[in-house]
């Protein structure tokens, strides 16, 4: 039996974002709060950069979920498994 | 609305990748008012920050990031300066915490460290802040699930400090536990009743150094970027932002950022007026009679019966004026009494009976040999009135500045003098200026291409090409010359160029300056941080020369000249050897010989007038007398250069020769008096002064204000508003505009470096001293050379090369005849010989030579290598290198057998039965003689060459051009028989390069000295040529070089069309194979690399042969470039 680790890769999800960046409604659920808010800008040396802004939110349903924007400015969103 | 209160500059050392002025001018620009600079640990950047200030509007603030323990682990405080007060407790807390990070001299330092205790004791005047948000006091417990610690230590700090100087800090570094974190610390300020406050933790100023931040972390940490990445910052929020977004960061926390502003305003301390510093001997009330005293004493003996004596006294008078109005009398007579102590440590070094003792123990150099103060008390050995030096530019009654002072010592007084000072005025009062080296190139690519993760292996490829001078941005192409576009297309090299072209200028650790001392009457400590120096028992400020001069500290230069040195050596060796005790004072300054010398640029190894751009001079300007030489060493600068004073001053001298009767052309004749020496240019630095005070009535203060804004930091604004005055001055006297127009521009054109007429005088005598002993005690001073190095412009084996082309016997190390270092062996009817030392083989230590030595002068000479391994005391690869150096020849060898390679076989039977027992370094005891060695093949004169230069880099017989000539190209010319060849001829030469040059006055032509078997020759490289054959001027120890024949003037040169590296076929037996790269995707190795395992057969192939294989160990050109 293999035991290939498992690996969570980001789930692309649909949010909708306020005038400052942050997100209002993830997947049609609202946020009830932002929790916190951070950045990771990391291997620019590589082929592959990382330029992600990330959040910690708290939905209208009580679930506690981090989403990142790739890049920071963009409209790409992902759910990331906190 | 917010003020920046925790910010790093370059001065964090590899923690800040903007330099303090680069930090200042952004902030104005971005609206700042008020702004600190709280380096790790120092105030490295803090008077830097001041003056950038000045006239931006932005108000600097200084502080420090603490590096502090309280029995656990090394937490973070942020100290801001609020008073004179503060700044002085400061100044204290960070000498202790440096105090013990040398405890092992000349190993790398230990982080600095404060106790908490120290701070809690002594922080009057100093606003603390709780520390960033990784490693401040509270956040680090915090983070750690240490709630309660984090709180016990703000109680602490709160109890010292009171609720008015002491803030919690937030920050925002866009970490994911900013939000919890900043909450918990406001709560943490409430309970306590203390305000928080905002901070940046700016550790750059522009974006595109954020990247650069990330490097240099890795850099400190030894790692790699990847490696560094919980070390590193994450993100580029670290770079400074305008004062509204920090605002909208903090949106949580408004009262936090409110405090900014209001802190700020509180922080008033003036680094450039509050400092309190004073010299040893300025309160002295007596001061003005007791210089005065002693000048006129002297003055008395120095000049009695000379036709000098009246105006001396007239200007002794004068000086002695000035010097009290300015309050300067305790400024001079403490340098009196330096050079006095200077007097005692050099009988001292050199002993009673010395022949050196004729000799000063030390020497002015700079303006200050114009004073005649400076004369009659011993810090200057040039007669001021004699010479006819003009002492404005050193003291005038409105400089500004502390006048500098520079005192050169040979090298062995300058090491005892200086622990002897910090004992005179005390360790609290006294310590070195610091230095900072700075990022070039070649460090640049080294350390960027090391964390970067790139092959050590390429690195050093490009970083060998890197111009060390050069700005980084020409590192792009030095990438793409080594490697191919192609890979230095790829991310990880692209981001070298880019990185290194941002590091270019920035300072990477501190260091001790050359020479320069602080001396305080109230412990420096108190003014600026000290802490030890790599070196045992010397200590520095954190400020450099620049920010002590802006300080208005008393620094003095006690500099190290190594042919002051020198000259000292072999005054004692014509002793020892020839029993002639020469005093250099009392030599004929008109030594026909000596002059000779000159005019034929045989100069090689004598001060100043050896470089290659002097000698292309010396056979132009055919100097006649001391003062010539003193115009020549004066010539020879950026300054003249750019000022166009060369061409004139050579064509004038020409022109009298030819007609005595020639008048000098002056552009005006109130220039006449000022110009004449040098025949109506400017060449030394002081004319500038005198030149705008006589044509535009300057003042002798504005005059060296026109002269500072030439030569330090020049702005253009400044200088241009003295051209207007300028201008405007002479048209008042009568001048014609388009006139004193042309004048002011031959000023400015002189803005780069030149020499004061009083420190061409210093040298010019040096220079003449030194080529008299060339000329008449040439092996004496060859060996004196080969004992002082490095110095000079040329490497030990050139000097020794053109030594035996002048008939001089230099012979080789001997364990039966050479002394620790090298010596003079008389030679009945005959010049005496040099033979190298012992310790010129490379790798063997004094111990051990002196070890050797001593023996033999204990119980005679070794007999044979048995005797020589169990006698000596030396260990076993220090005789095998003794053996490849060809030290132990002498030591008995039947006809036919092979010196050298049977000493190492014989060493390596006693080797085998030593590395059975493990002991990689015993000394060998050879109790038996060894057996006879099997029949070897002697080394053939290339394998000698190679073993010489791997050894002691100095080769005695054939040269290398000699033995590769039968594989060259025929017809190639030879640098001696050059003066035979008609002039504008085509020639092809090869040589092995001794130097490369390449100065800023030149525009981009570099010039190269080649040396064969039978002298040396220059070749002028033109851009273009540089441009399409980079690679081999500035690598290549072995060149051919094609070009044509240019003869002016008595002067030889080669015009380069090509340069090449000079290739020979590969050495029998010799075999190239090719390596395969490894398949990428079956090994994951990155793509980016592979090329690098391809690439180096191809540069063997590309090869050069034999050329190739000594180029290995040939002793390295000697290259000289643009400095920032």
């Amino acid at each position: 039996m293999s035991s290939r680790p498992q690996v969570y890769w980001p789930k692309p999800v649909e949010v909708e974002a306020g005038a400052d960046g942050a997100p209002l409604r993830i997947g049609g659920v609202e946020v009830e709060a932002v929790r916190e808010r951070w950045l990771v800008e990391d291997r620019w040396w590589t082929p592959k950069s990382l330029q992600r802004e990330y959040f910690e939110v708290v939905l209208a349903s009580g679930r506690d979920i981090v989403v990142f924007r790739e890049p920071p400015d963009g409209t790409r969103w992902y759910e990331q498994r906190g | 609305m917010y003020a920046e209160l925790h910010a790093h500059s370059s001065y964090s050392f590899c923690d800040g990748a903007s330099l303090p002025a680069e930090l200042a001018a952004r902030a104005a620009e971005l609206g700042y008012e008020a702004f600190a600079i709280c380096d790790h640990d120092n105030v490295c950047g803090a008077m830097e920050l001041a003056q950038a200030c000045k006239d931006t509007g932005l108000r600097p603030i200084h502080g420090a990031e603490l590096t502090v323990s309280d029995g656990g682990e090394p937490f973070h405080l942020t100290a801001l300066v609020e008073s004179a007060a503060g700044w002085h407790n400061l100044s204290r807390l960070l000498t202790e915490a440096h105090a013990d990070t040398r405890p092992r001299p000349d190993q790398p330092p230990l982080p600095p460290v404060l106790a908490l205790d120290s701070l809690l004791e002594r922080n009057e005047g100093i606003v603390c802040l709780t520390g960033c948000a990784r490693q401040g006091a509270l956040p680090g417990p915090w983070e750690r699930g240490e709630p309660r610690r984090a709180e016990g230590r703000a109680r602490r700090l709160l109890a010292s400090f009171g609720p008015e100087r002491l803030r919690v800090e937030l920050q925002r570094p866009m970490w994911r536990r900013d939000r919890a974190r900043n909450r918990w610390l406001a709560g943490v300020a409430e309970r306590l009743g203390v305000a928080c406050v905002a901070t940046g933790n700016v550790h750059a100023h522009d974006r595109a150094r954020a990247e650069l931040q990330d490097a240099l972390v890795a850099v400190r940490t030894h790692t790699t970027l990847e490696e560094s990445e919980p070390l590193r910052r994450g993100n580029a929020s670290s770079v400074l932002a305008a004062p509204a977004a920090m605002a909208a960061r903090f949106a949580e926390h408004p009262e936090a950022v409110a405090e900014t502003t209001r802190l700020a305003a509180r922080l008033s301390f003036d680094l450039t007026s509050q400092l309190g510093y004073r010299y040893p001997g300025a309160e002295d009330p007596e001061a003005d009679r007791t210089l005065a005293e002693i000048c006129r004493g002297r003055l008395d003996l120095r000049y009695a019966g000379l036709p000098e004596a009246a105006e001396a006294e007239r200007r002794l008078e004068d000086e002695l004026a000035v010097i009290r109005k300015l309050g300067l009398s305790g400024f001079f007579l403490l340098h009196f009494d330096l050079l006095e102590l200077a007097r005692e440590v050099a009988v001292e070094v050199r002993g009673p009976d010395s022949a050196r003792n004729l000799l000063p123990p030390g020497r002015g150099r700079g303006s200050s040999v114009s004073s005649v103060v400076c004369y009659l008390t011993g810090l200057s050995h040039v007669d001021p009135v004699r010479a006819g030096l003009f002492i404005g530019r050193f003291l005038n009654d409105e400089i500004s500045e502390m006048p500098d002072i520079d005192l050169d010592f040979p090298r062995d007084i300058r090491e005892r003098l200086i622990p002897r000072i910090h004992e005179r005025y005390g360790r609290e009062r006294s310590a070195l200026v610091s230095a900072f080296s700075t990022y070039r190139s070649r460090g640049a690519v080294r350390d960027l291409g090391k964390v970067l993760g790139l092959p050590p292996g390429e690195i050093e490829r490009v970083a060998q090409v890197a111009d060390v001078y050069a700005r980084g941005d020409e590192v792009e192409r030095d990438i793409a010359e080594v490697l191919g576009e192609a890979r230095a297309g790829t991310p990880r090299w692209r981001w070298l160029a880019r990185l290194a072209r941002e590091a270019w200028g920035l300072p990477r650790h501190l260091s001790q300056h050359s020479g320069g001392m602080v001396l305080s009457t109230r412990p420096l400590v108190d003014i600026c941080p000290v802490q030890p120096a790599a070196m045992e028992g010397r200590q520095i400020v954190q400020w450099d020369k620049d920010s002590c001069a802006d300080a208005g500290f008393l620094k003095i230069d006690l500099l190290g000249l190594g042919m002051l040195s020198a000259v000292e050596r072999c005054v004692e060796s014509i002793a020892e050897a020839r029993g002639e005790n020469i005093d250099l004072s009392r030599i004929a300054l008109d030594d026909e010989p000596t002059f000779e010398a000159i005019r034929a640029a045989e100069t090689t190894g004598v001060f100043q007038i050896e470089s290659r751009a002097q000698m292309q001079m010396l056979p132009r300007s055919l100097p006649e007398t001391l003062d010539d030489v003193v115009v020549q060493v004066a010539l020879v600068r950026p300054g003249p250069i750019q000022g166009g004073a060369v061409h004139p001053y050579l064509e004038r001298r020409r022109l009298l020769r030819e007609d005595p009767g020639y008048r000098i052309p002056y552009e005006h004749p109130t220039l006449e008096p000022i110009l004449a020496d040098t025949l109506g240019a400017i060449v030394f630095q002081d004319q500038v002064i005198q030149v705008a005070m006589a044509m535009a009535g300057f003042t002798a203060g504005e005059a060296e204000g026109l002269r500072r804004a030439m030569s330090r930091r020049r702005s253009e604004a400044a200088l241009n508003a003295y051209g207007e005055s300028f201008v405007a001055g002479a048209i008042e006297r009568g001048v014609e505009r388009e006139l004193a127009e042309r004048v002011f521009e031959q000023v400015r054109g002189f803005s780069g470096f030149g020499f004061p007429k009083s420190h061409a005088a210093a040298f010019g005598l040096l220079a003449y001293q030194s080529t008299w002993l060339r000329v008449h005690y040439g092996p004496e001073l060859l060996c004196a050379l080969f004992n002082e190095q490095p110095m000079g412009f040329y490497p030990p084996d050139s000097l020794t090369h053109e030594a035996q082309r002048r008939g001089i016997e230099v012979r080789g190390v001997d364990v039966n005849a050479s002394a620790v270092e090298c010596t003079v062996e008389p030679r009945p009817g005959a010049e005496p010989a040099v033979r190298i030392g012992i310790g010129y083989v490379k790798g063997i230590g004094a111990e051990e030579a002196e070890a050797l030595v001593g023996e033999r002068e204990r119980a005679g000479p070794y007999g044979d290598l048995a005797e020589l391994a169990s006698r000596s005391g030396i260990g076993r690869e220090s005789l095998e290198r003794l053996a490849w150096a060809g030290a132990c020849e002498a030591l008995g060898h039947p006809a036919g057998s092979a010196p050298r390679r049977d000493e190492l076989w014989r060493l390596g039977v006693a080797r085998g039965s030593e590395r059975r027992r493990g002991n990689a370094h015993a000394q060998l005891a050879l109790a038996l003689p060894l057996p006879a060695p099997p029949e070897l093949r002697p080394l053939d004169s290339w394998e000698r060459i190679v073993a010489d230069y791997s050894s002691t880099g100095v080769t005695l017989g054939e040269h290398p051009l000699e033995i590769l000539r039968p594989e060259l190209e025929p017809g190639l010319a030879l640098c001696g028989g050059l003066d035979r060849v008609t002039d504008r001829t085509e020639i092809r030469i090869a040589g092995m390069v001794v130097a490369r040059q390449r100065p800023a006055t030149a525009k981009g032509v570099v010039f190269m000295l080649l040396e064969d078997e039978s002298g040396v020759v220059n070749v002028i490289v033109p851009p273009p040529v540089y441009e399409s054959c980079r690679l081999a001027v500035r690598t290549a120890s072995f060149a051919l070089v094609a070009g044509r024949l240019e003869r002016r003037e008595n002067v030889l040169n080669v015009l380069a069309r090509s340069v090449e590296r000079l290739s020979t076929p590969a050495p029998a037996g010799g075999e190239v194979r090719q390596i395969e790269p490894p398949v990428h995707r079956e090994t994951g190795r990155d793509p980016e690399h592979a090329d690098a395992v391809a690439e180096q057969p191809a540069a063997a192939a590309a090869g050069g042969g034999r050329a190739r294989e000594i180029a290995a160990v040939a002793p390295q050109p000697h290259s000289f470039g643009r400095r920032r």
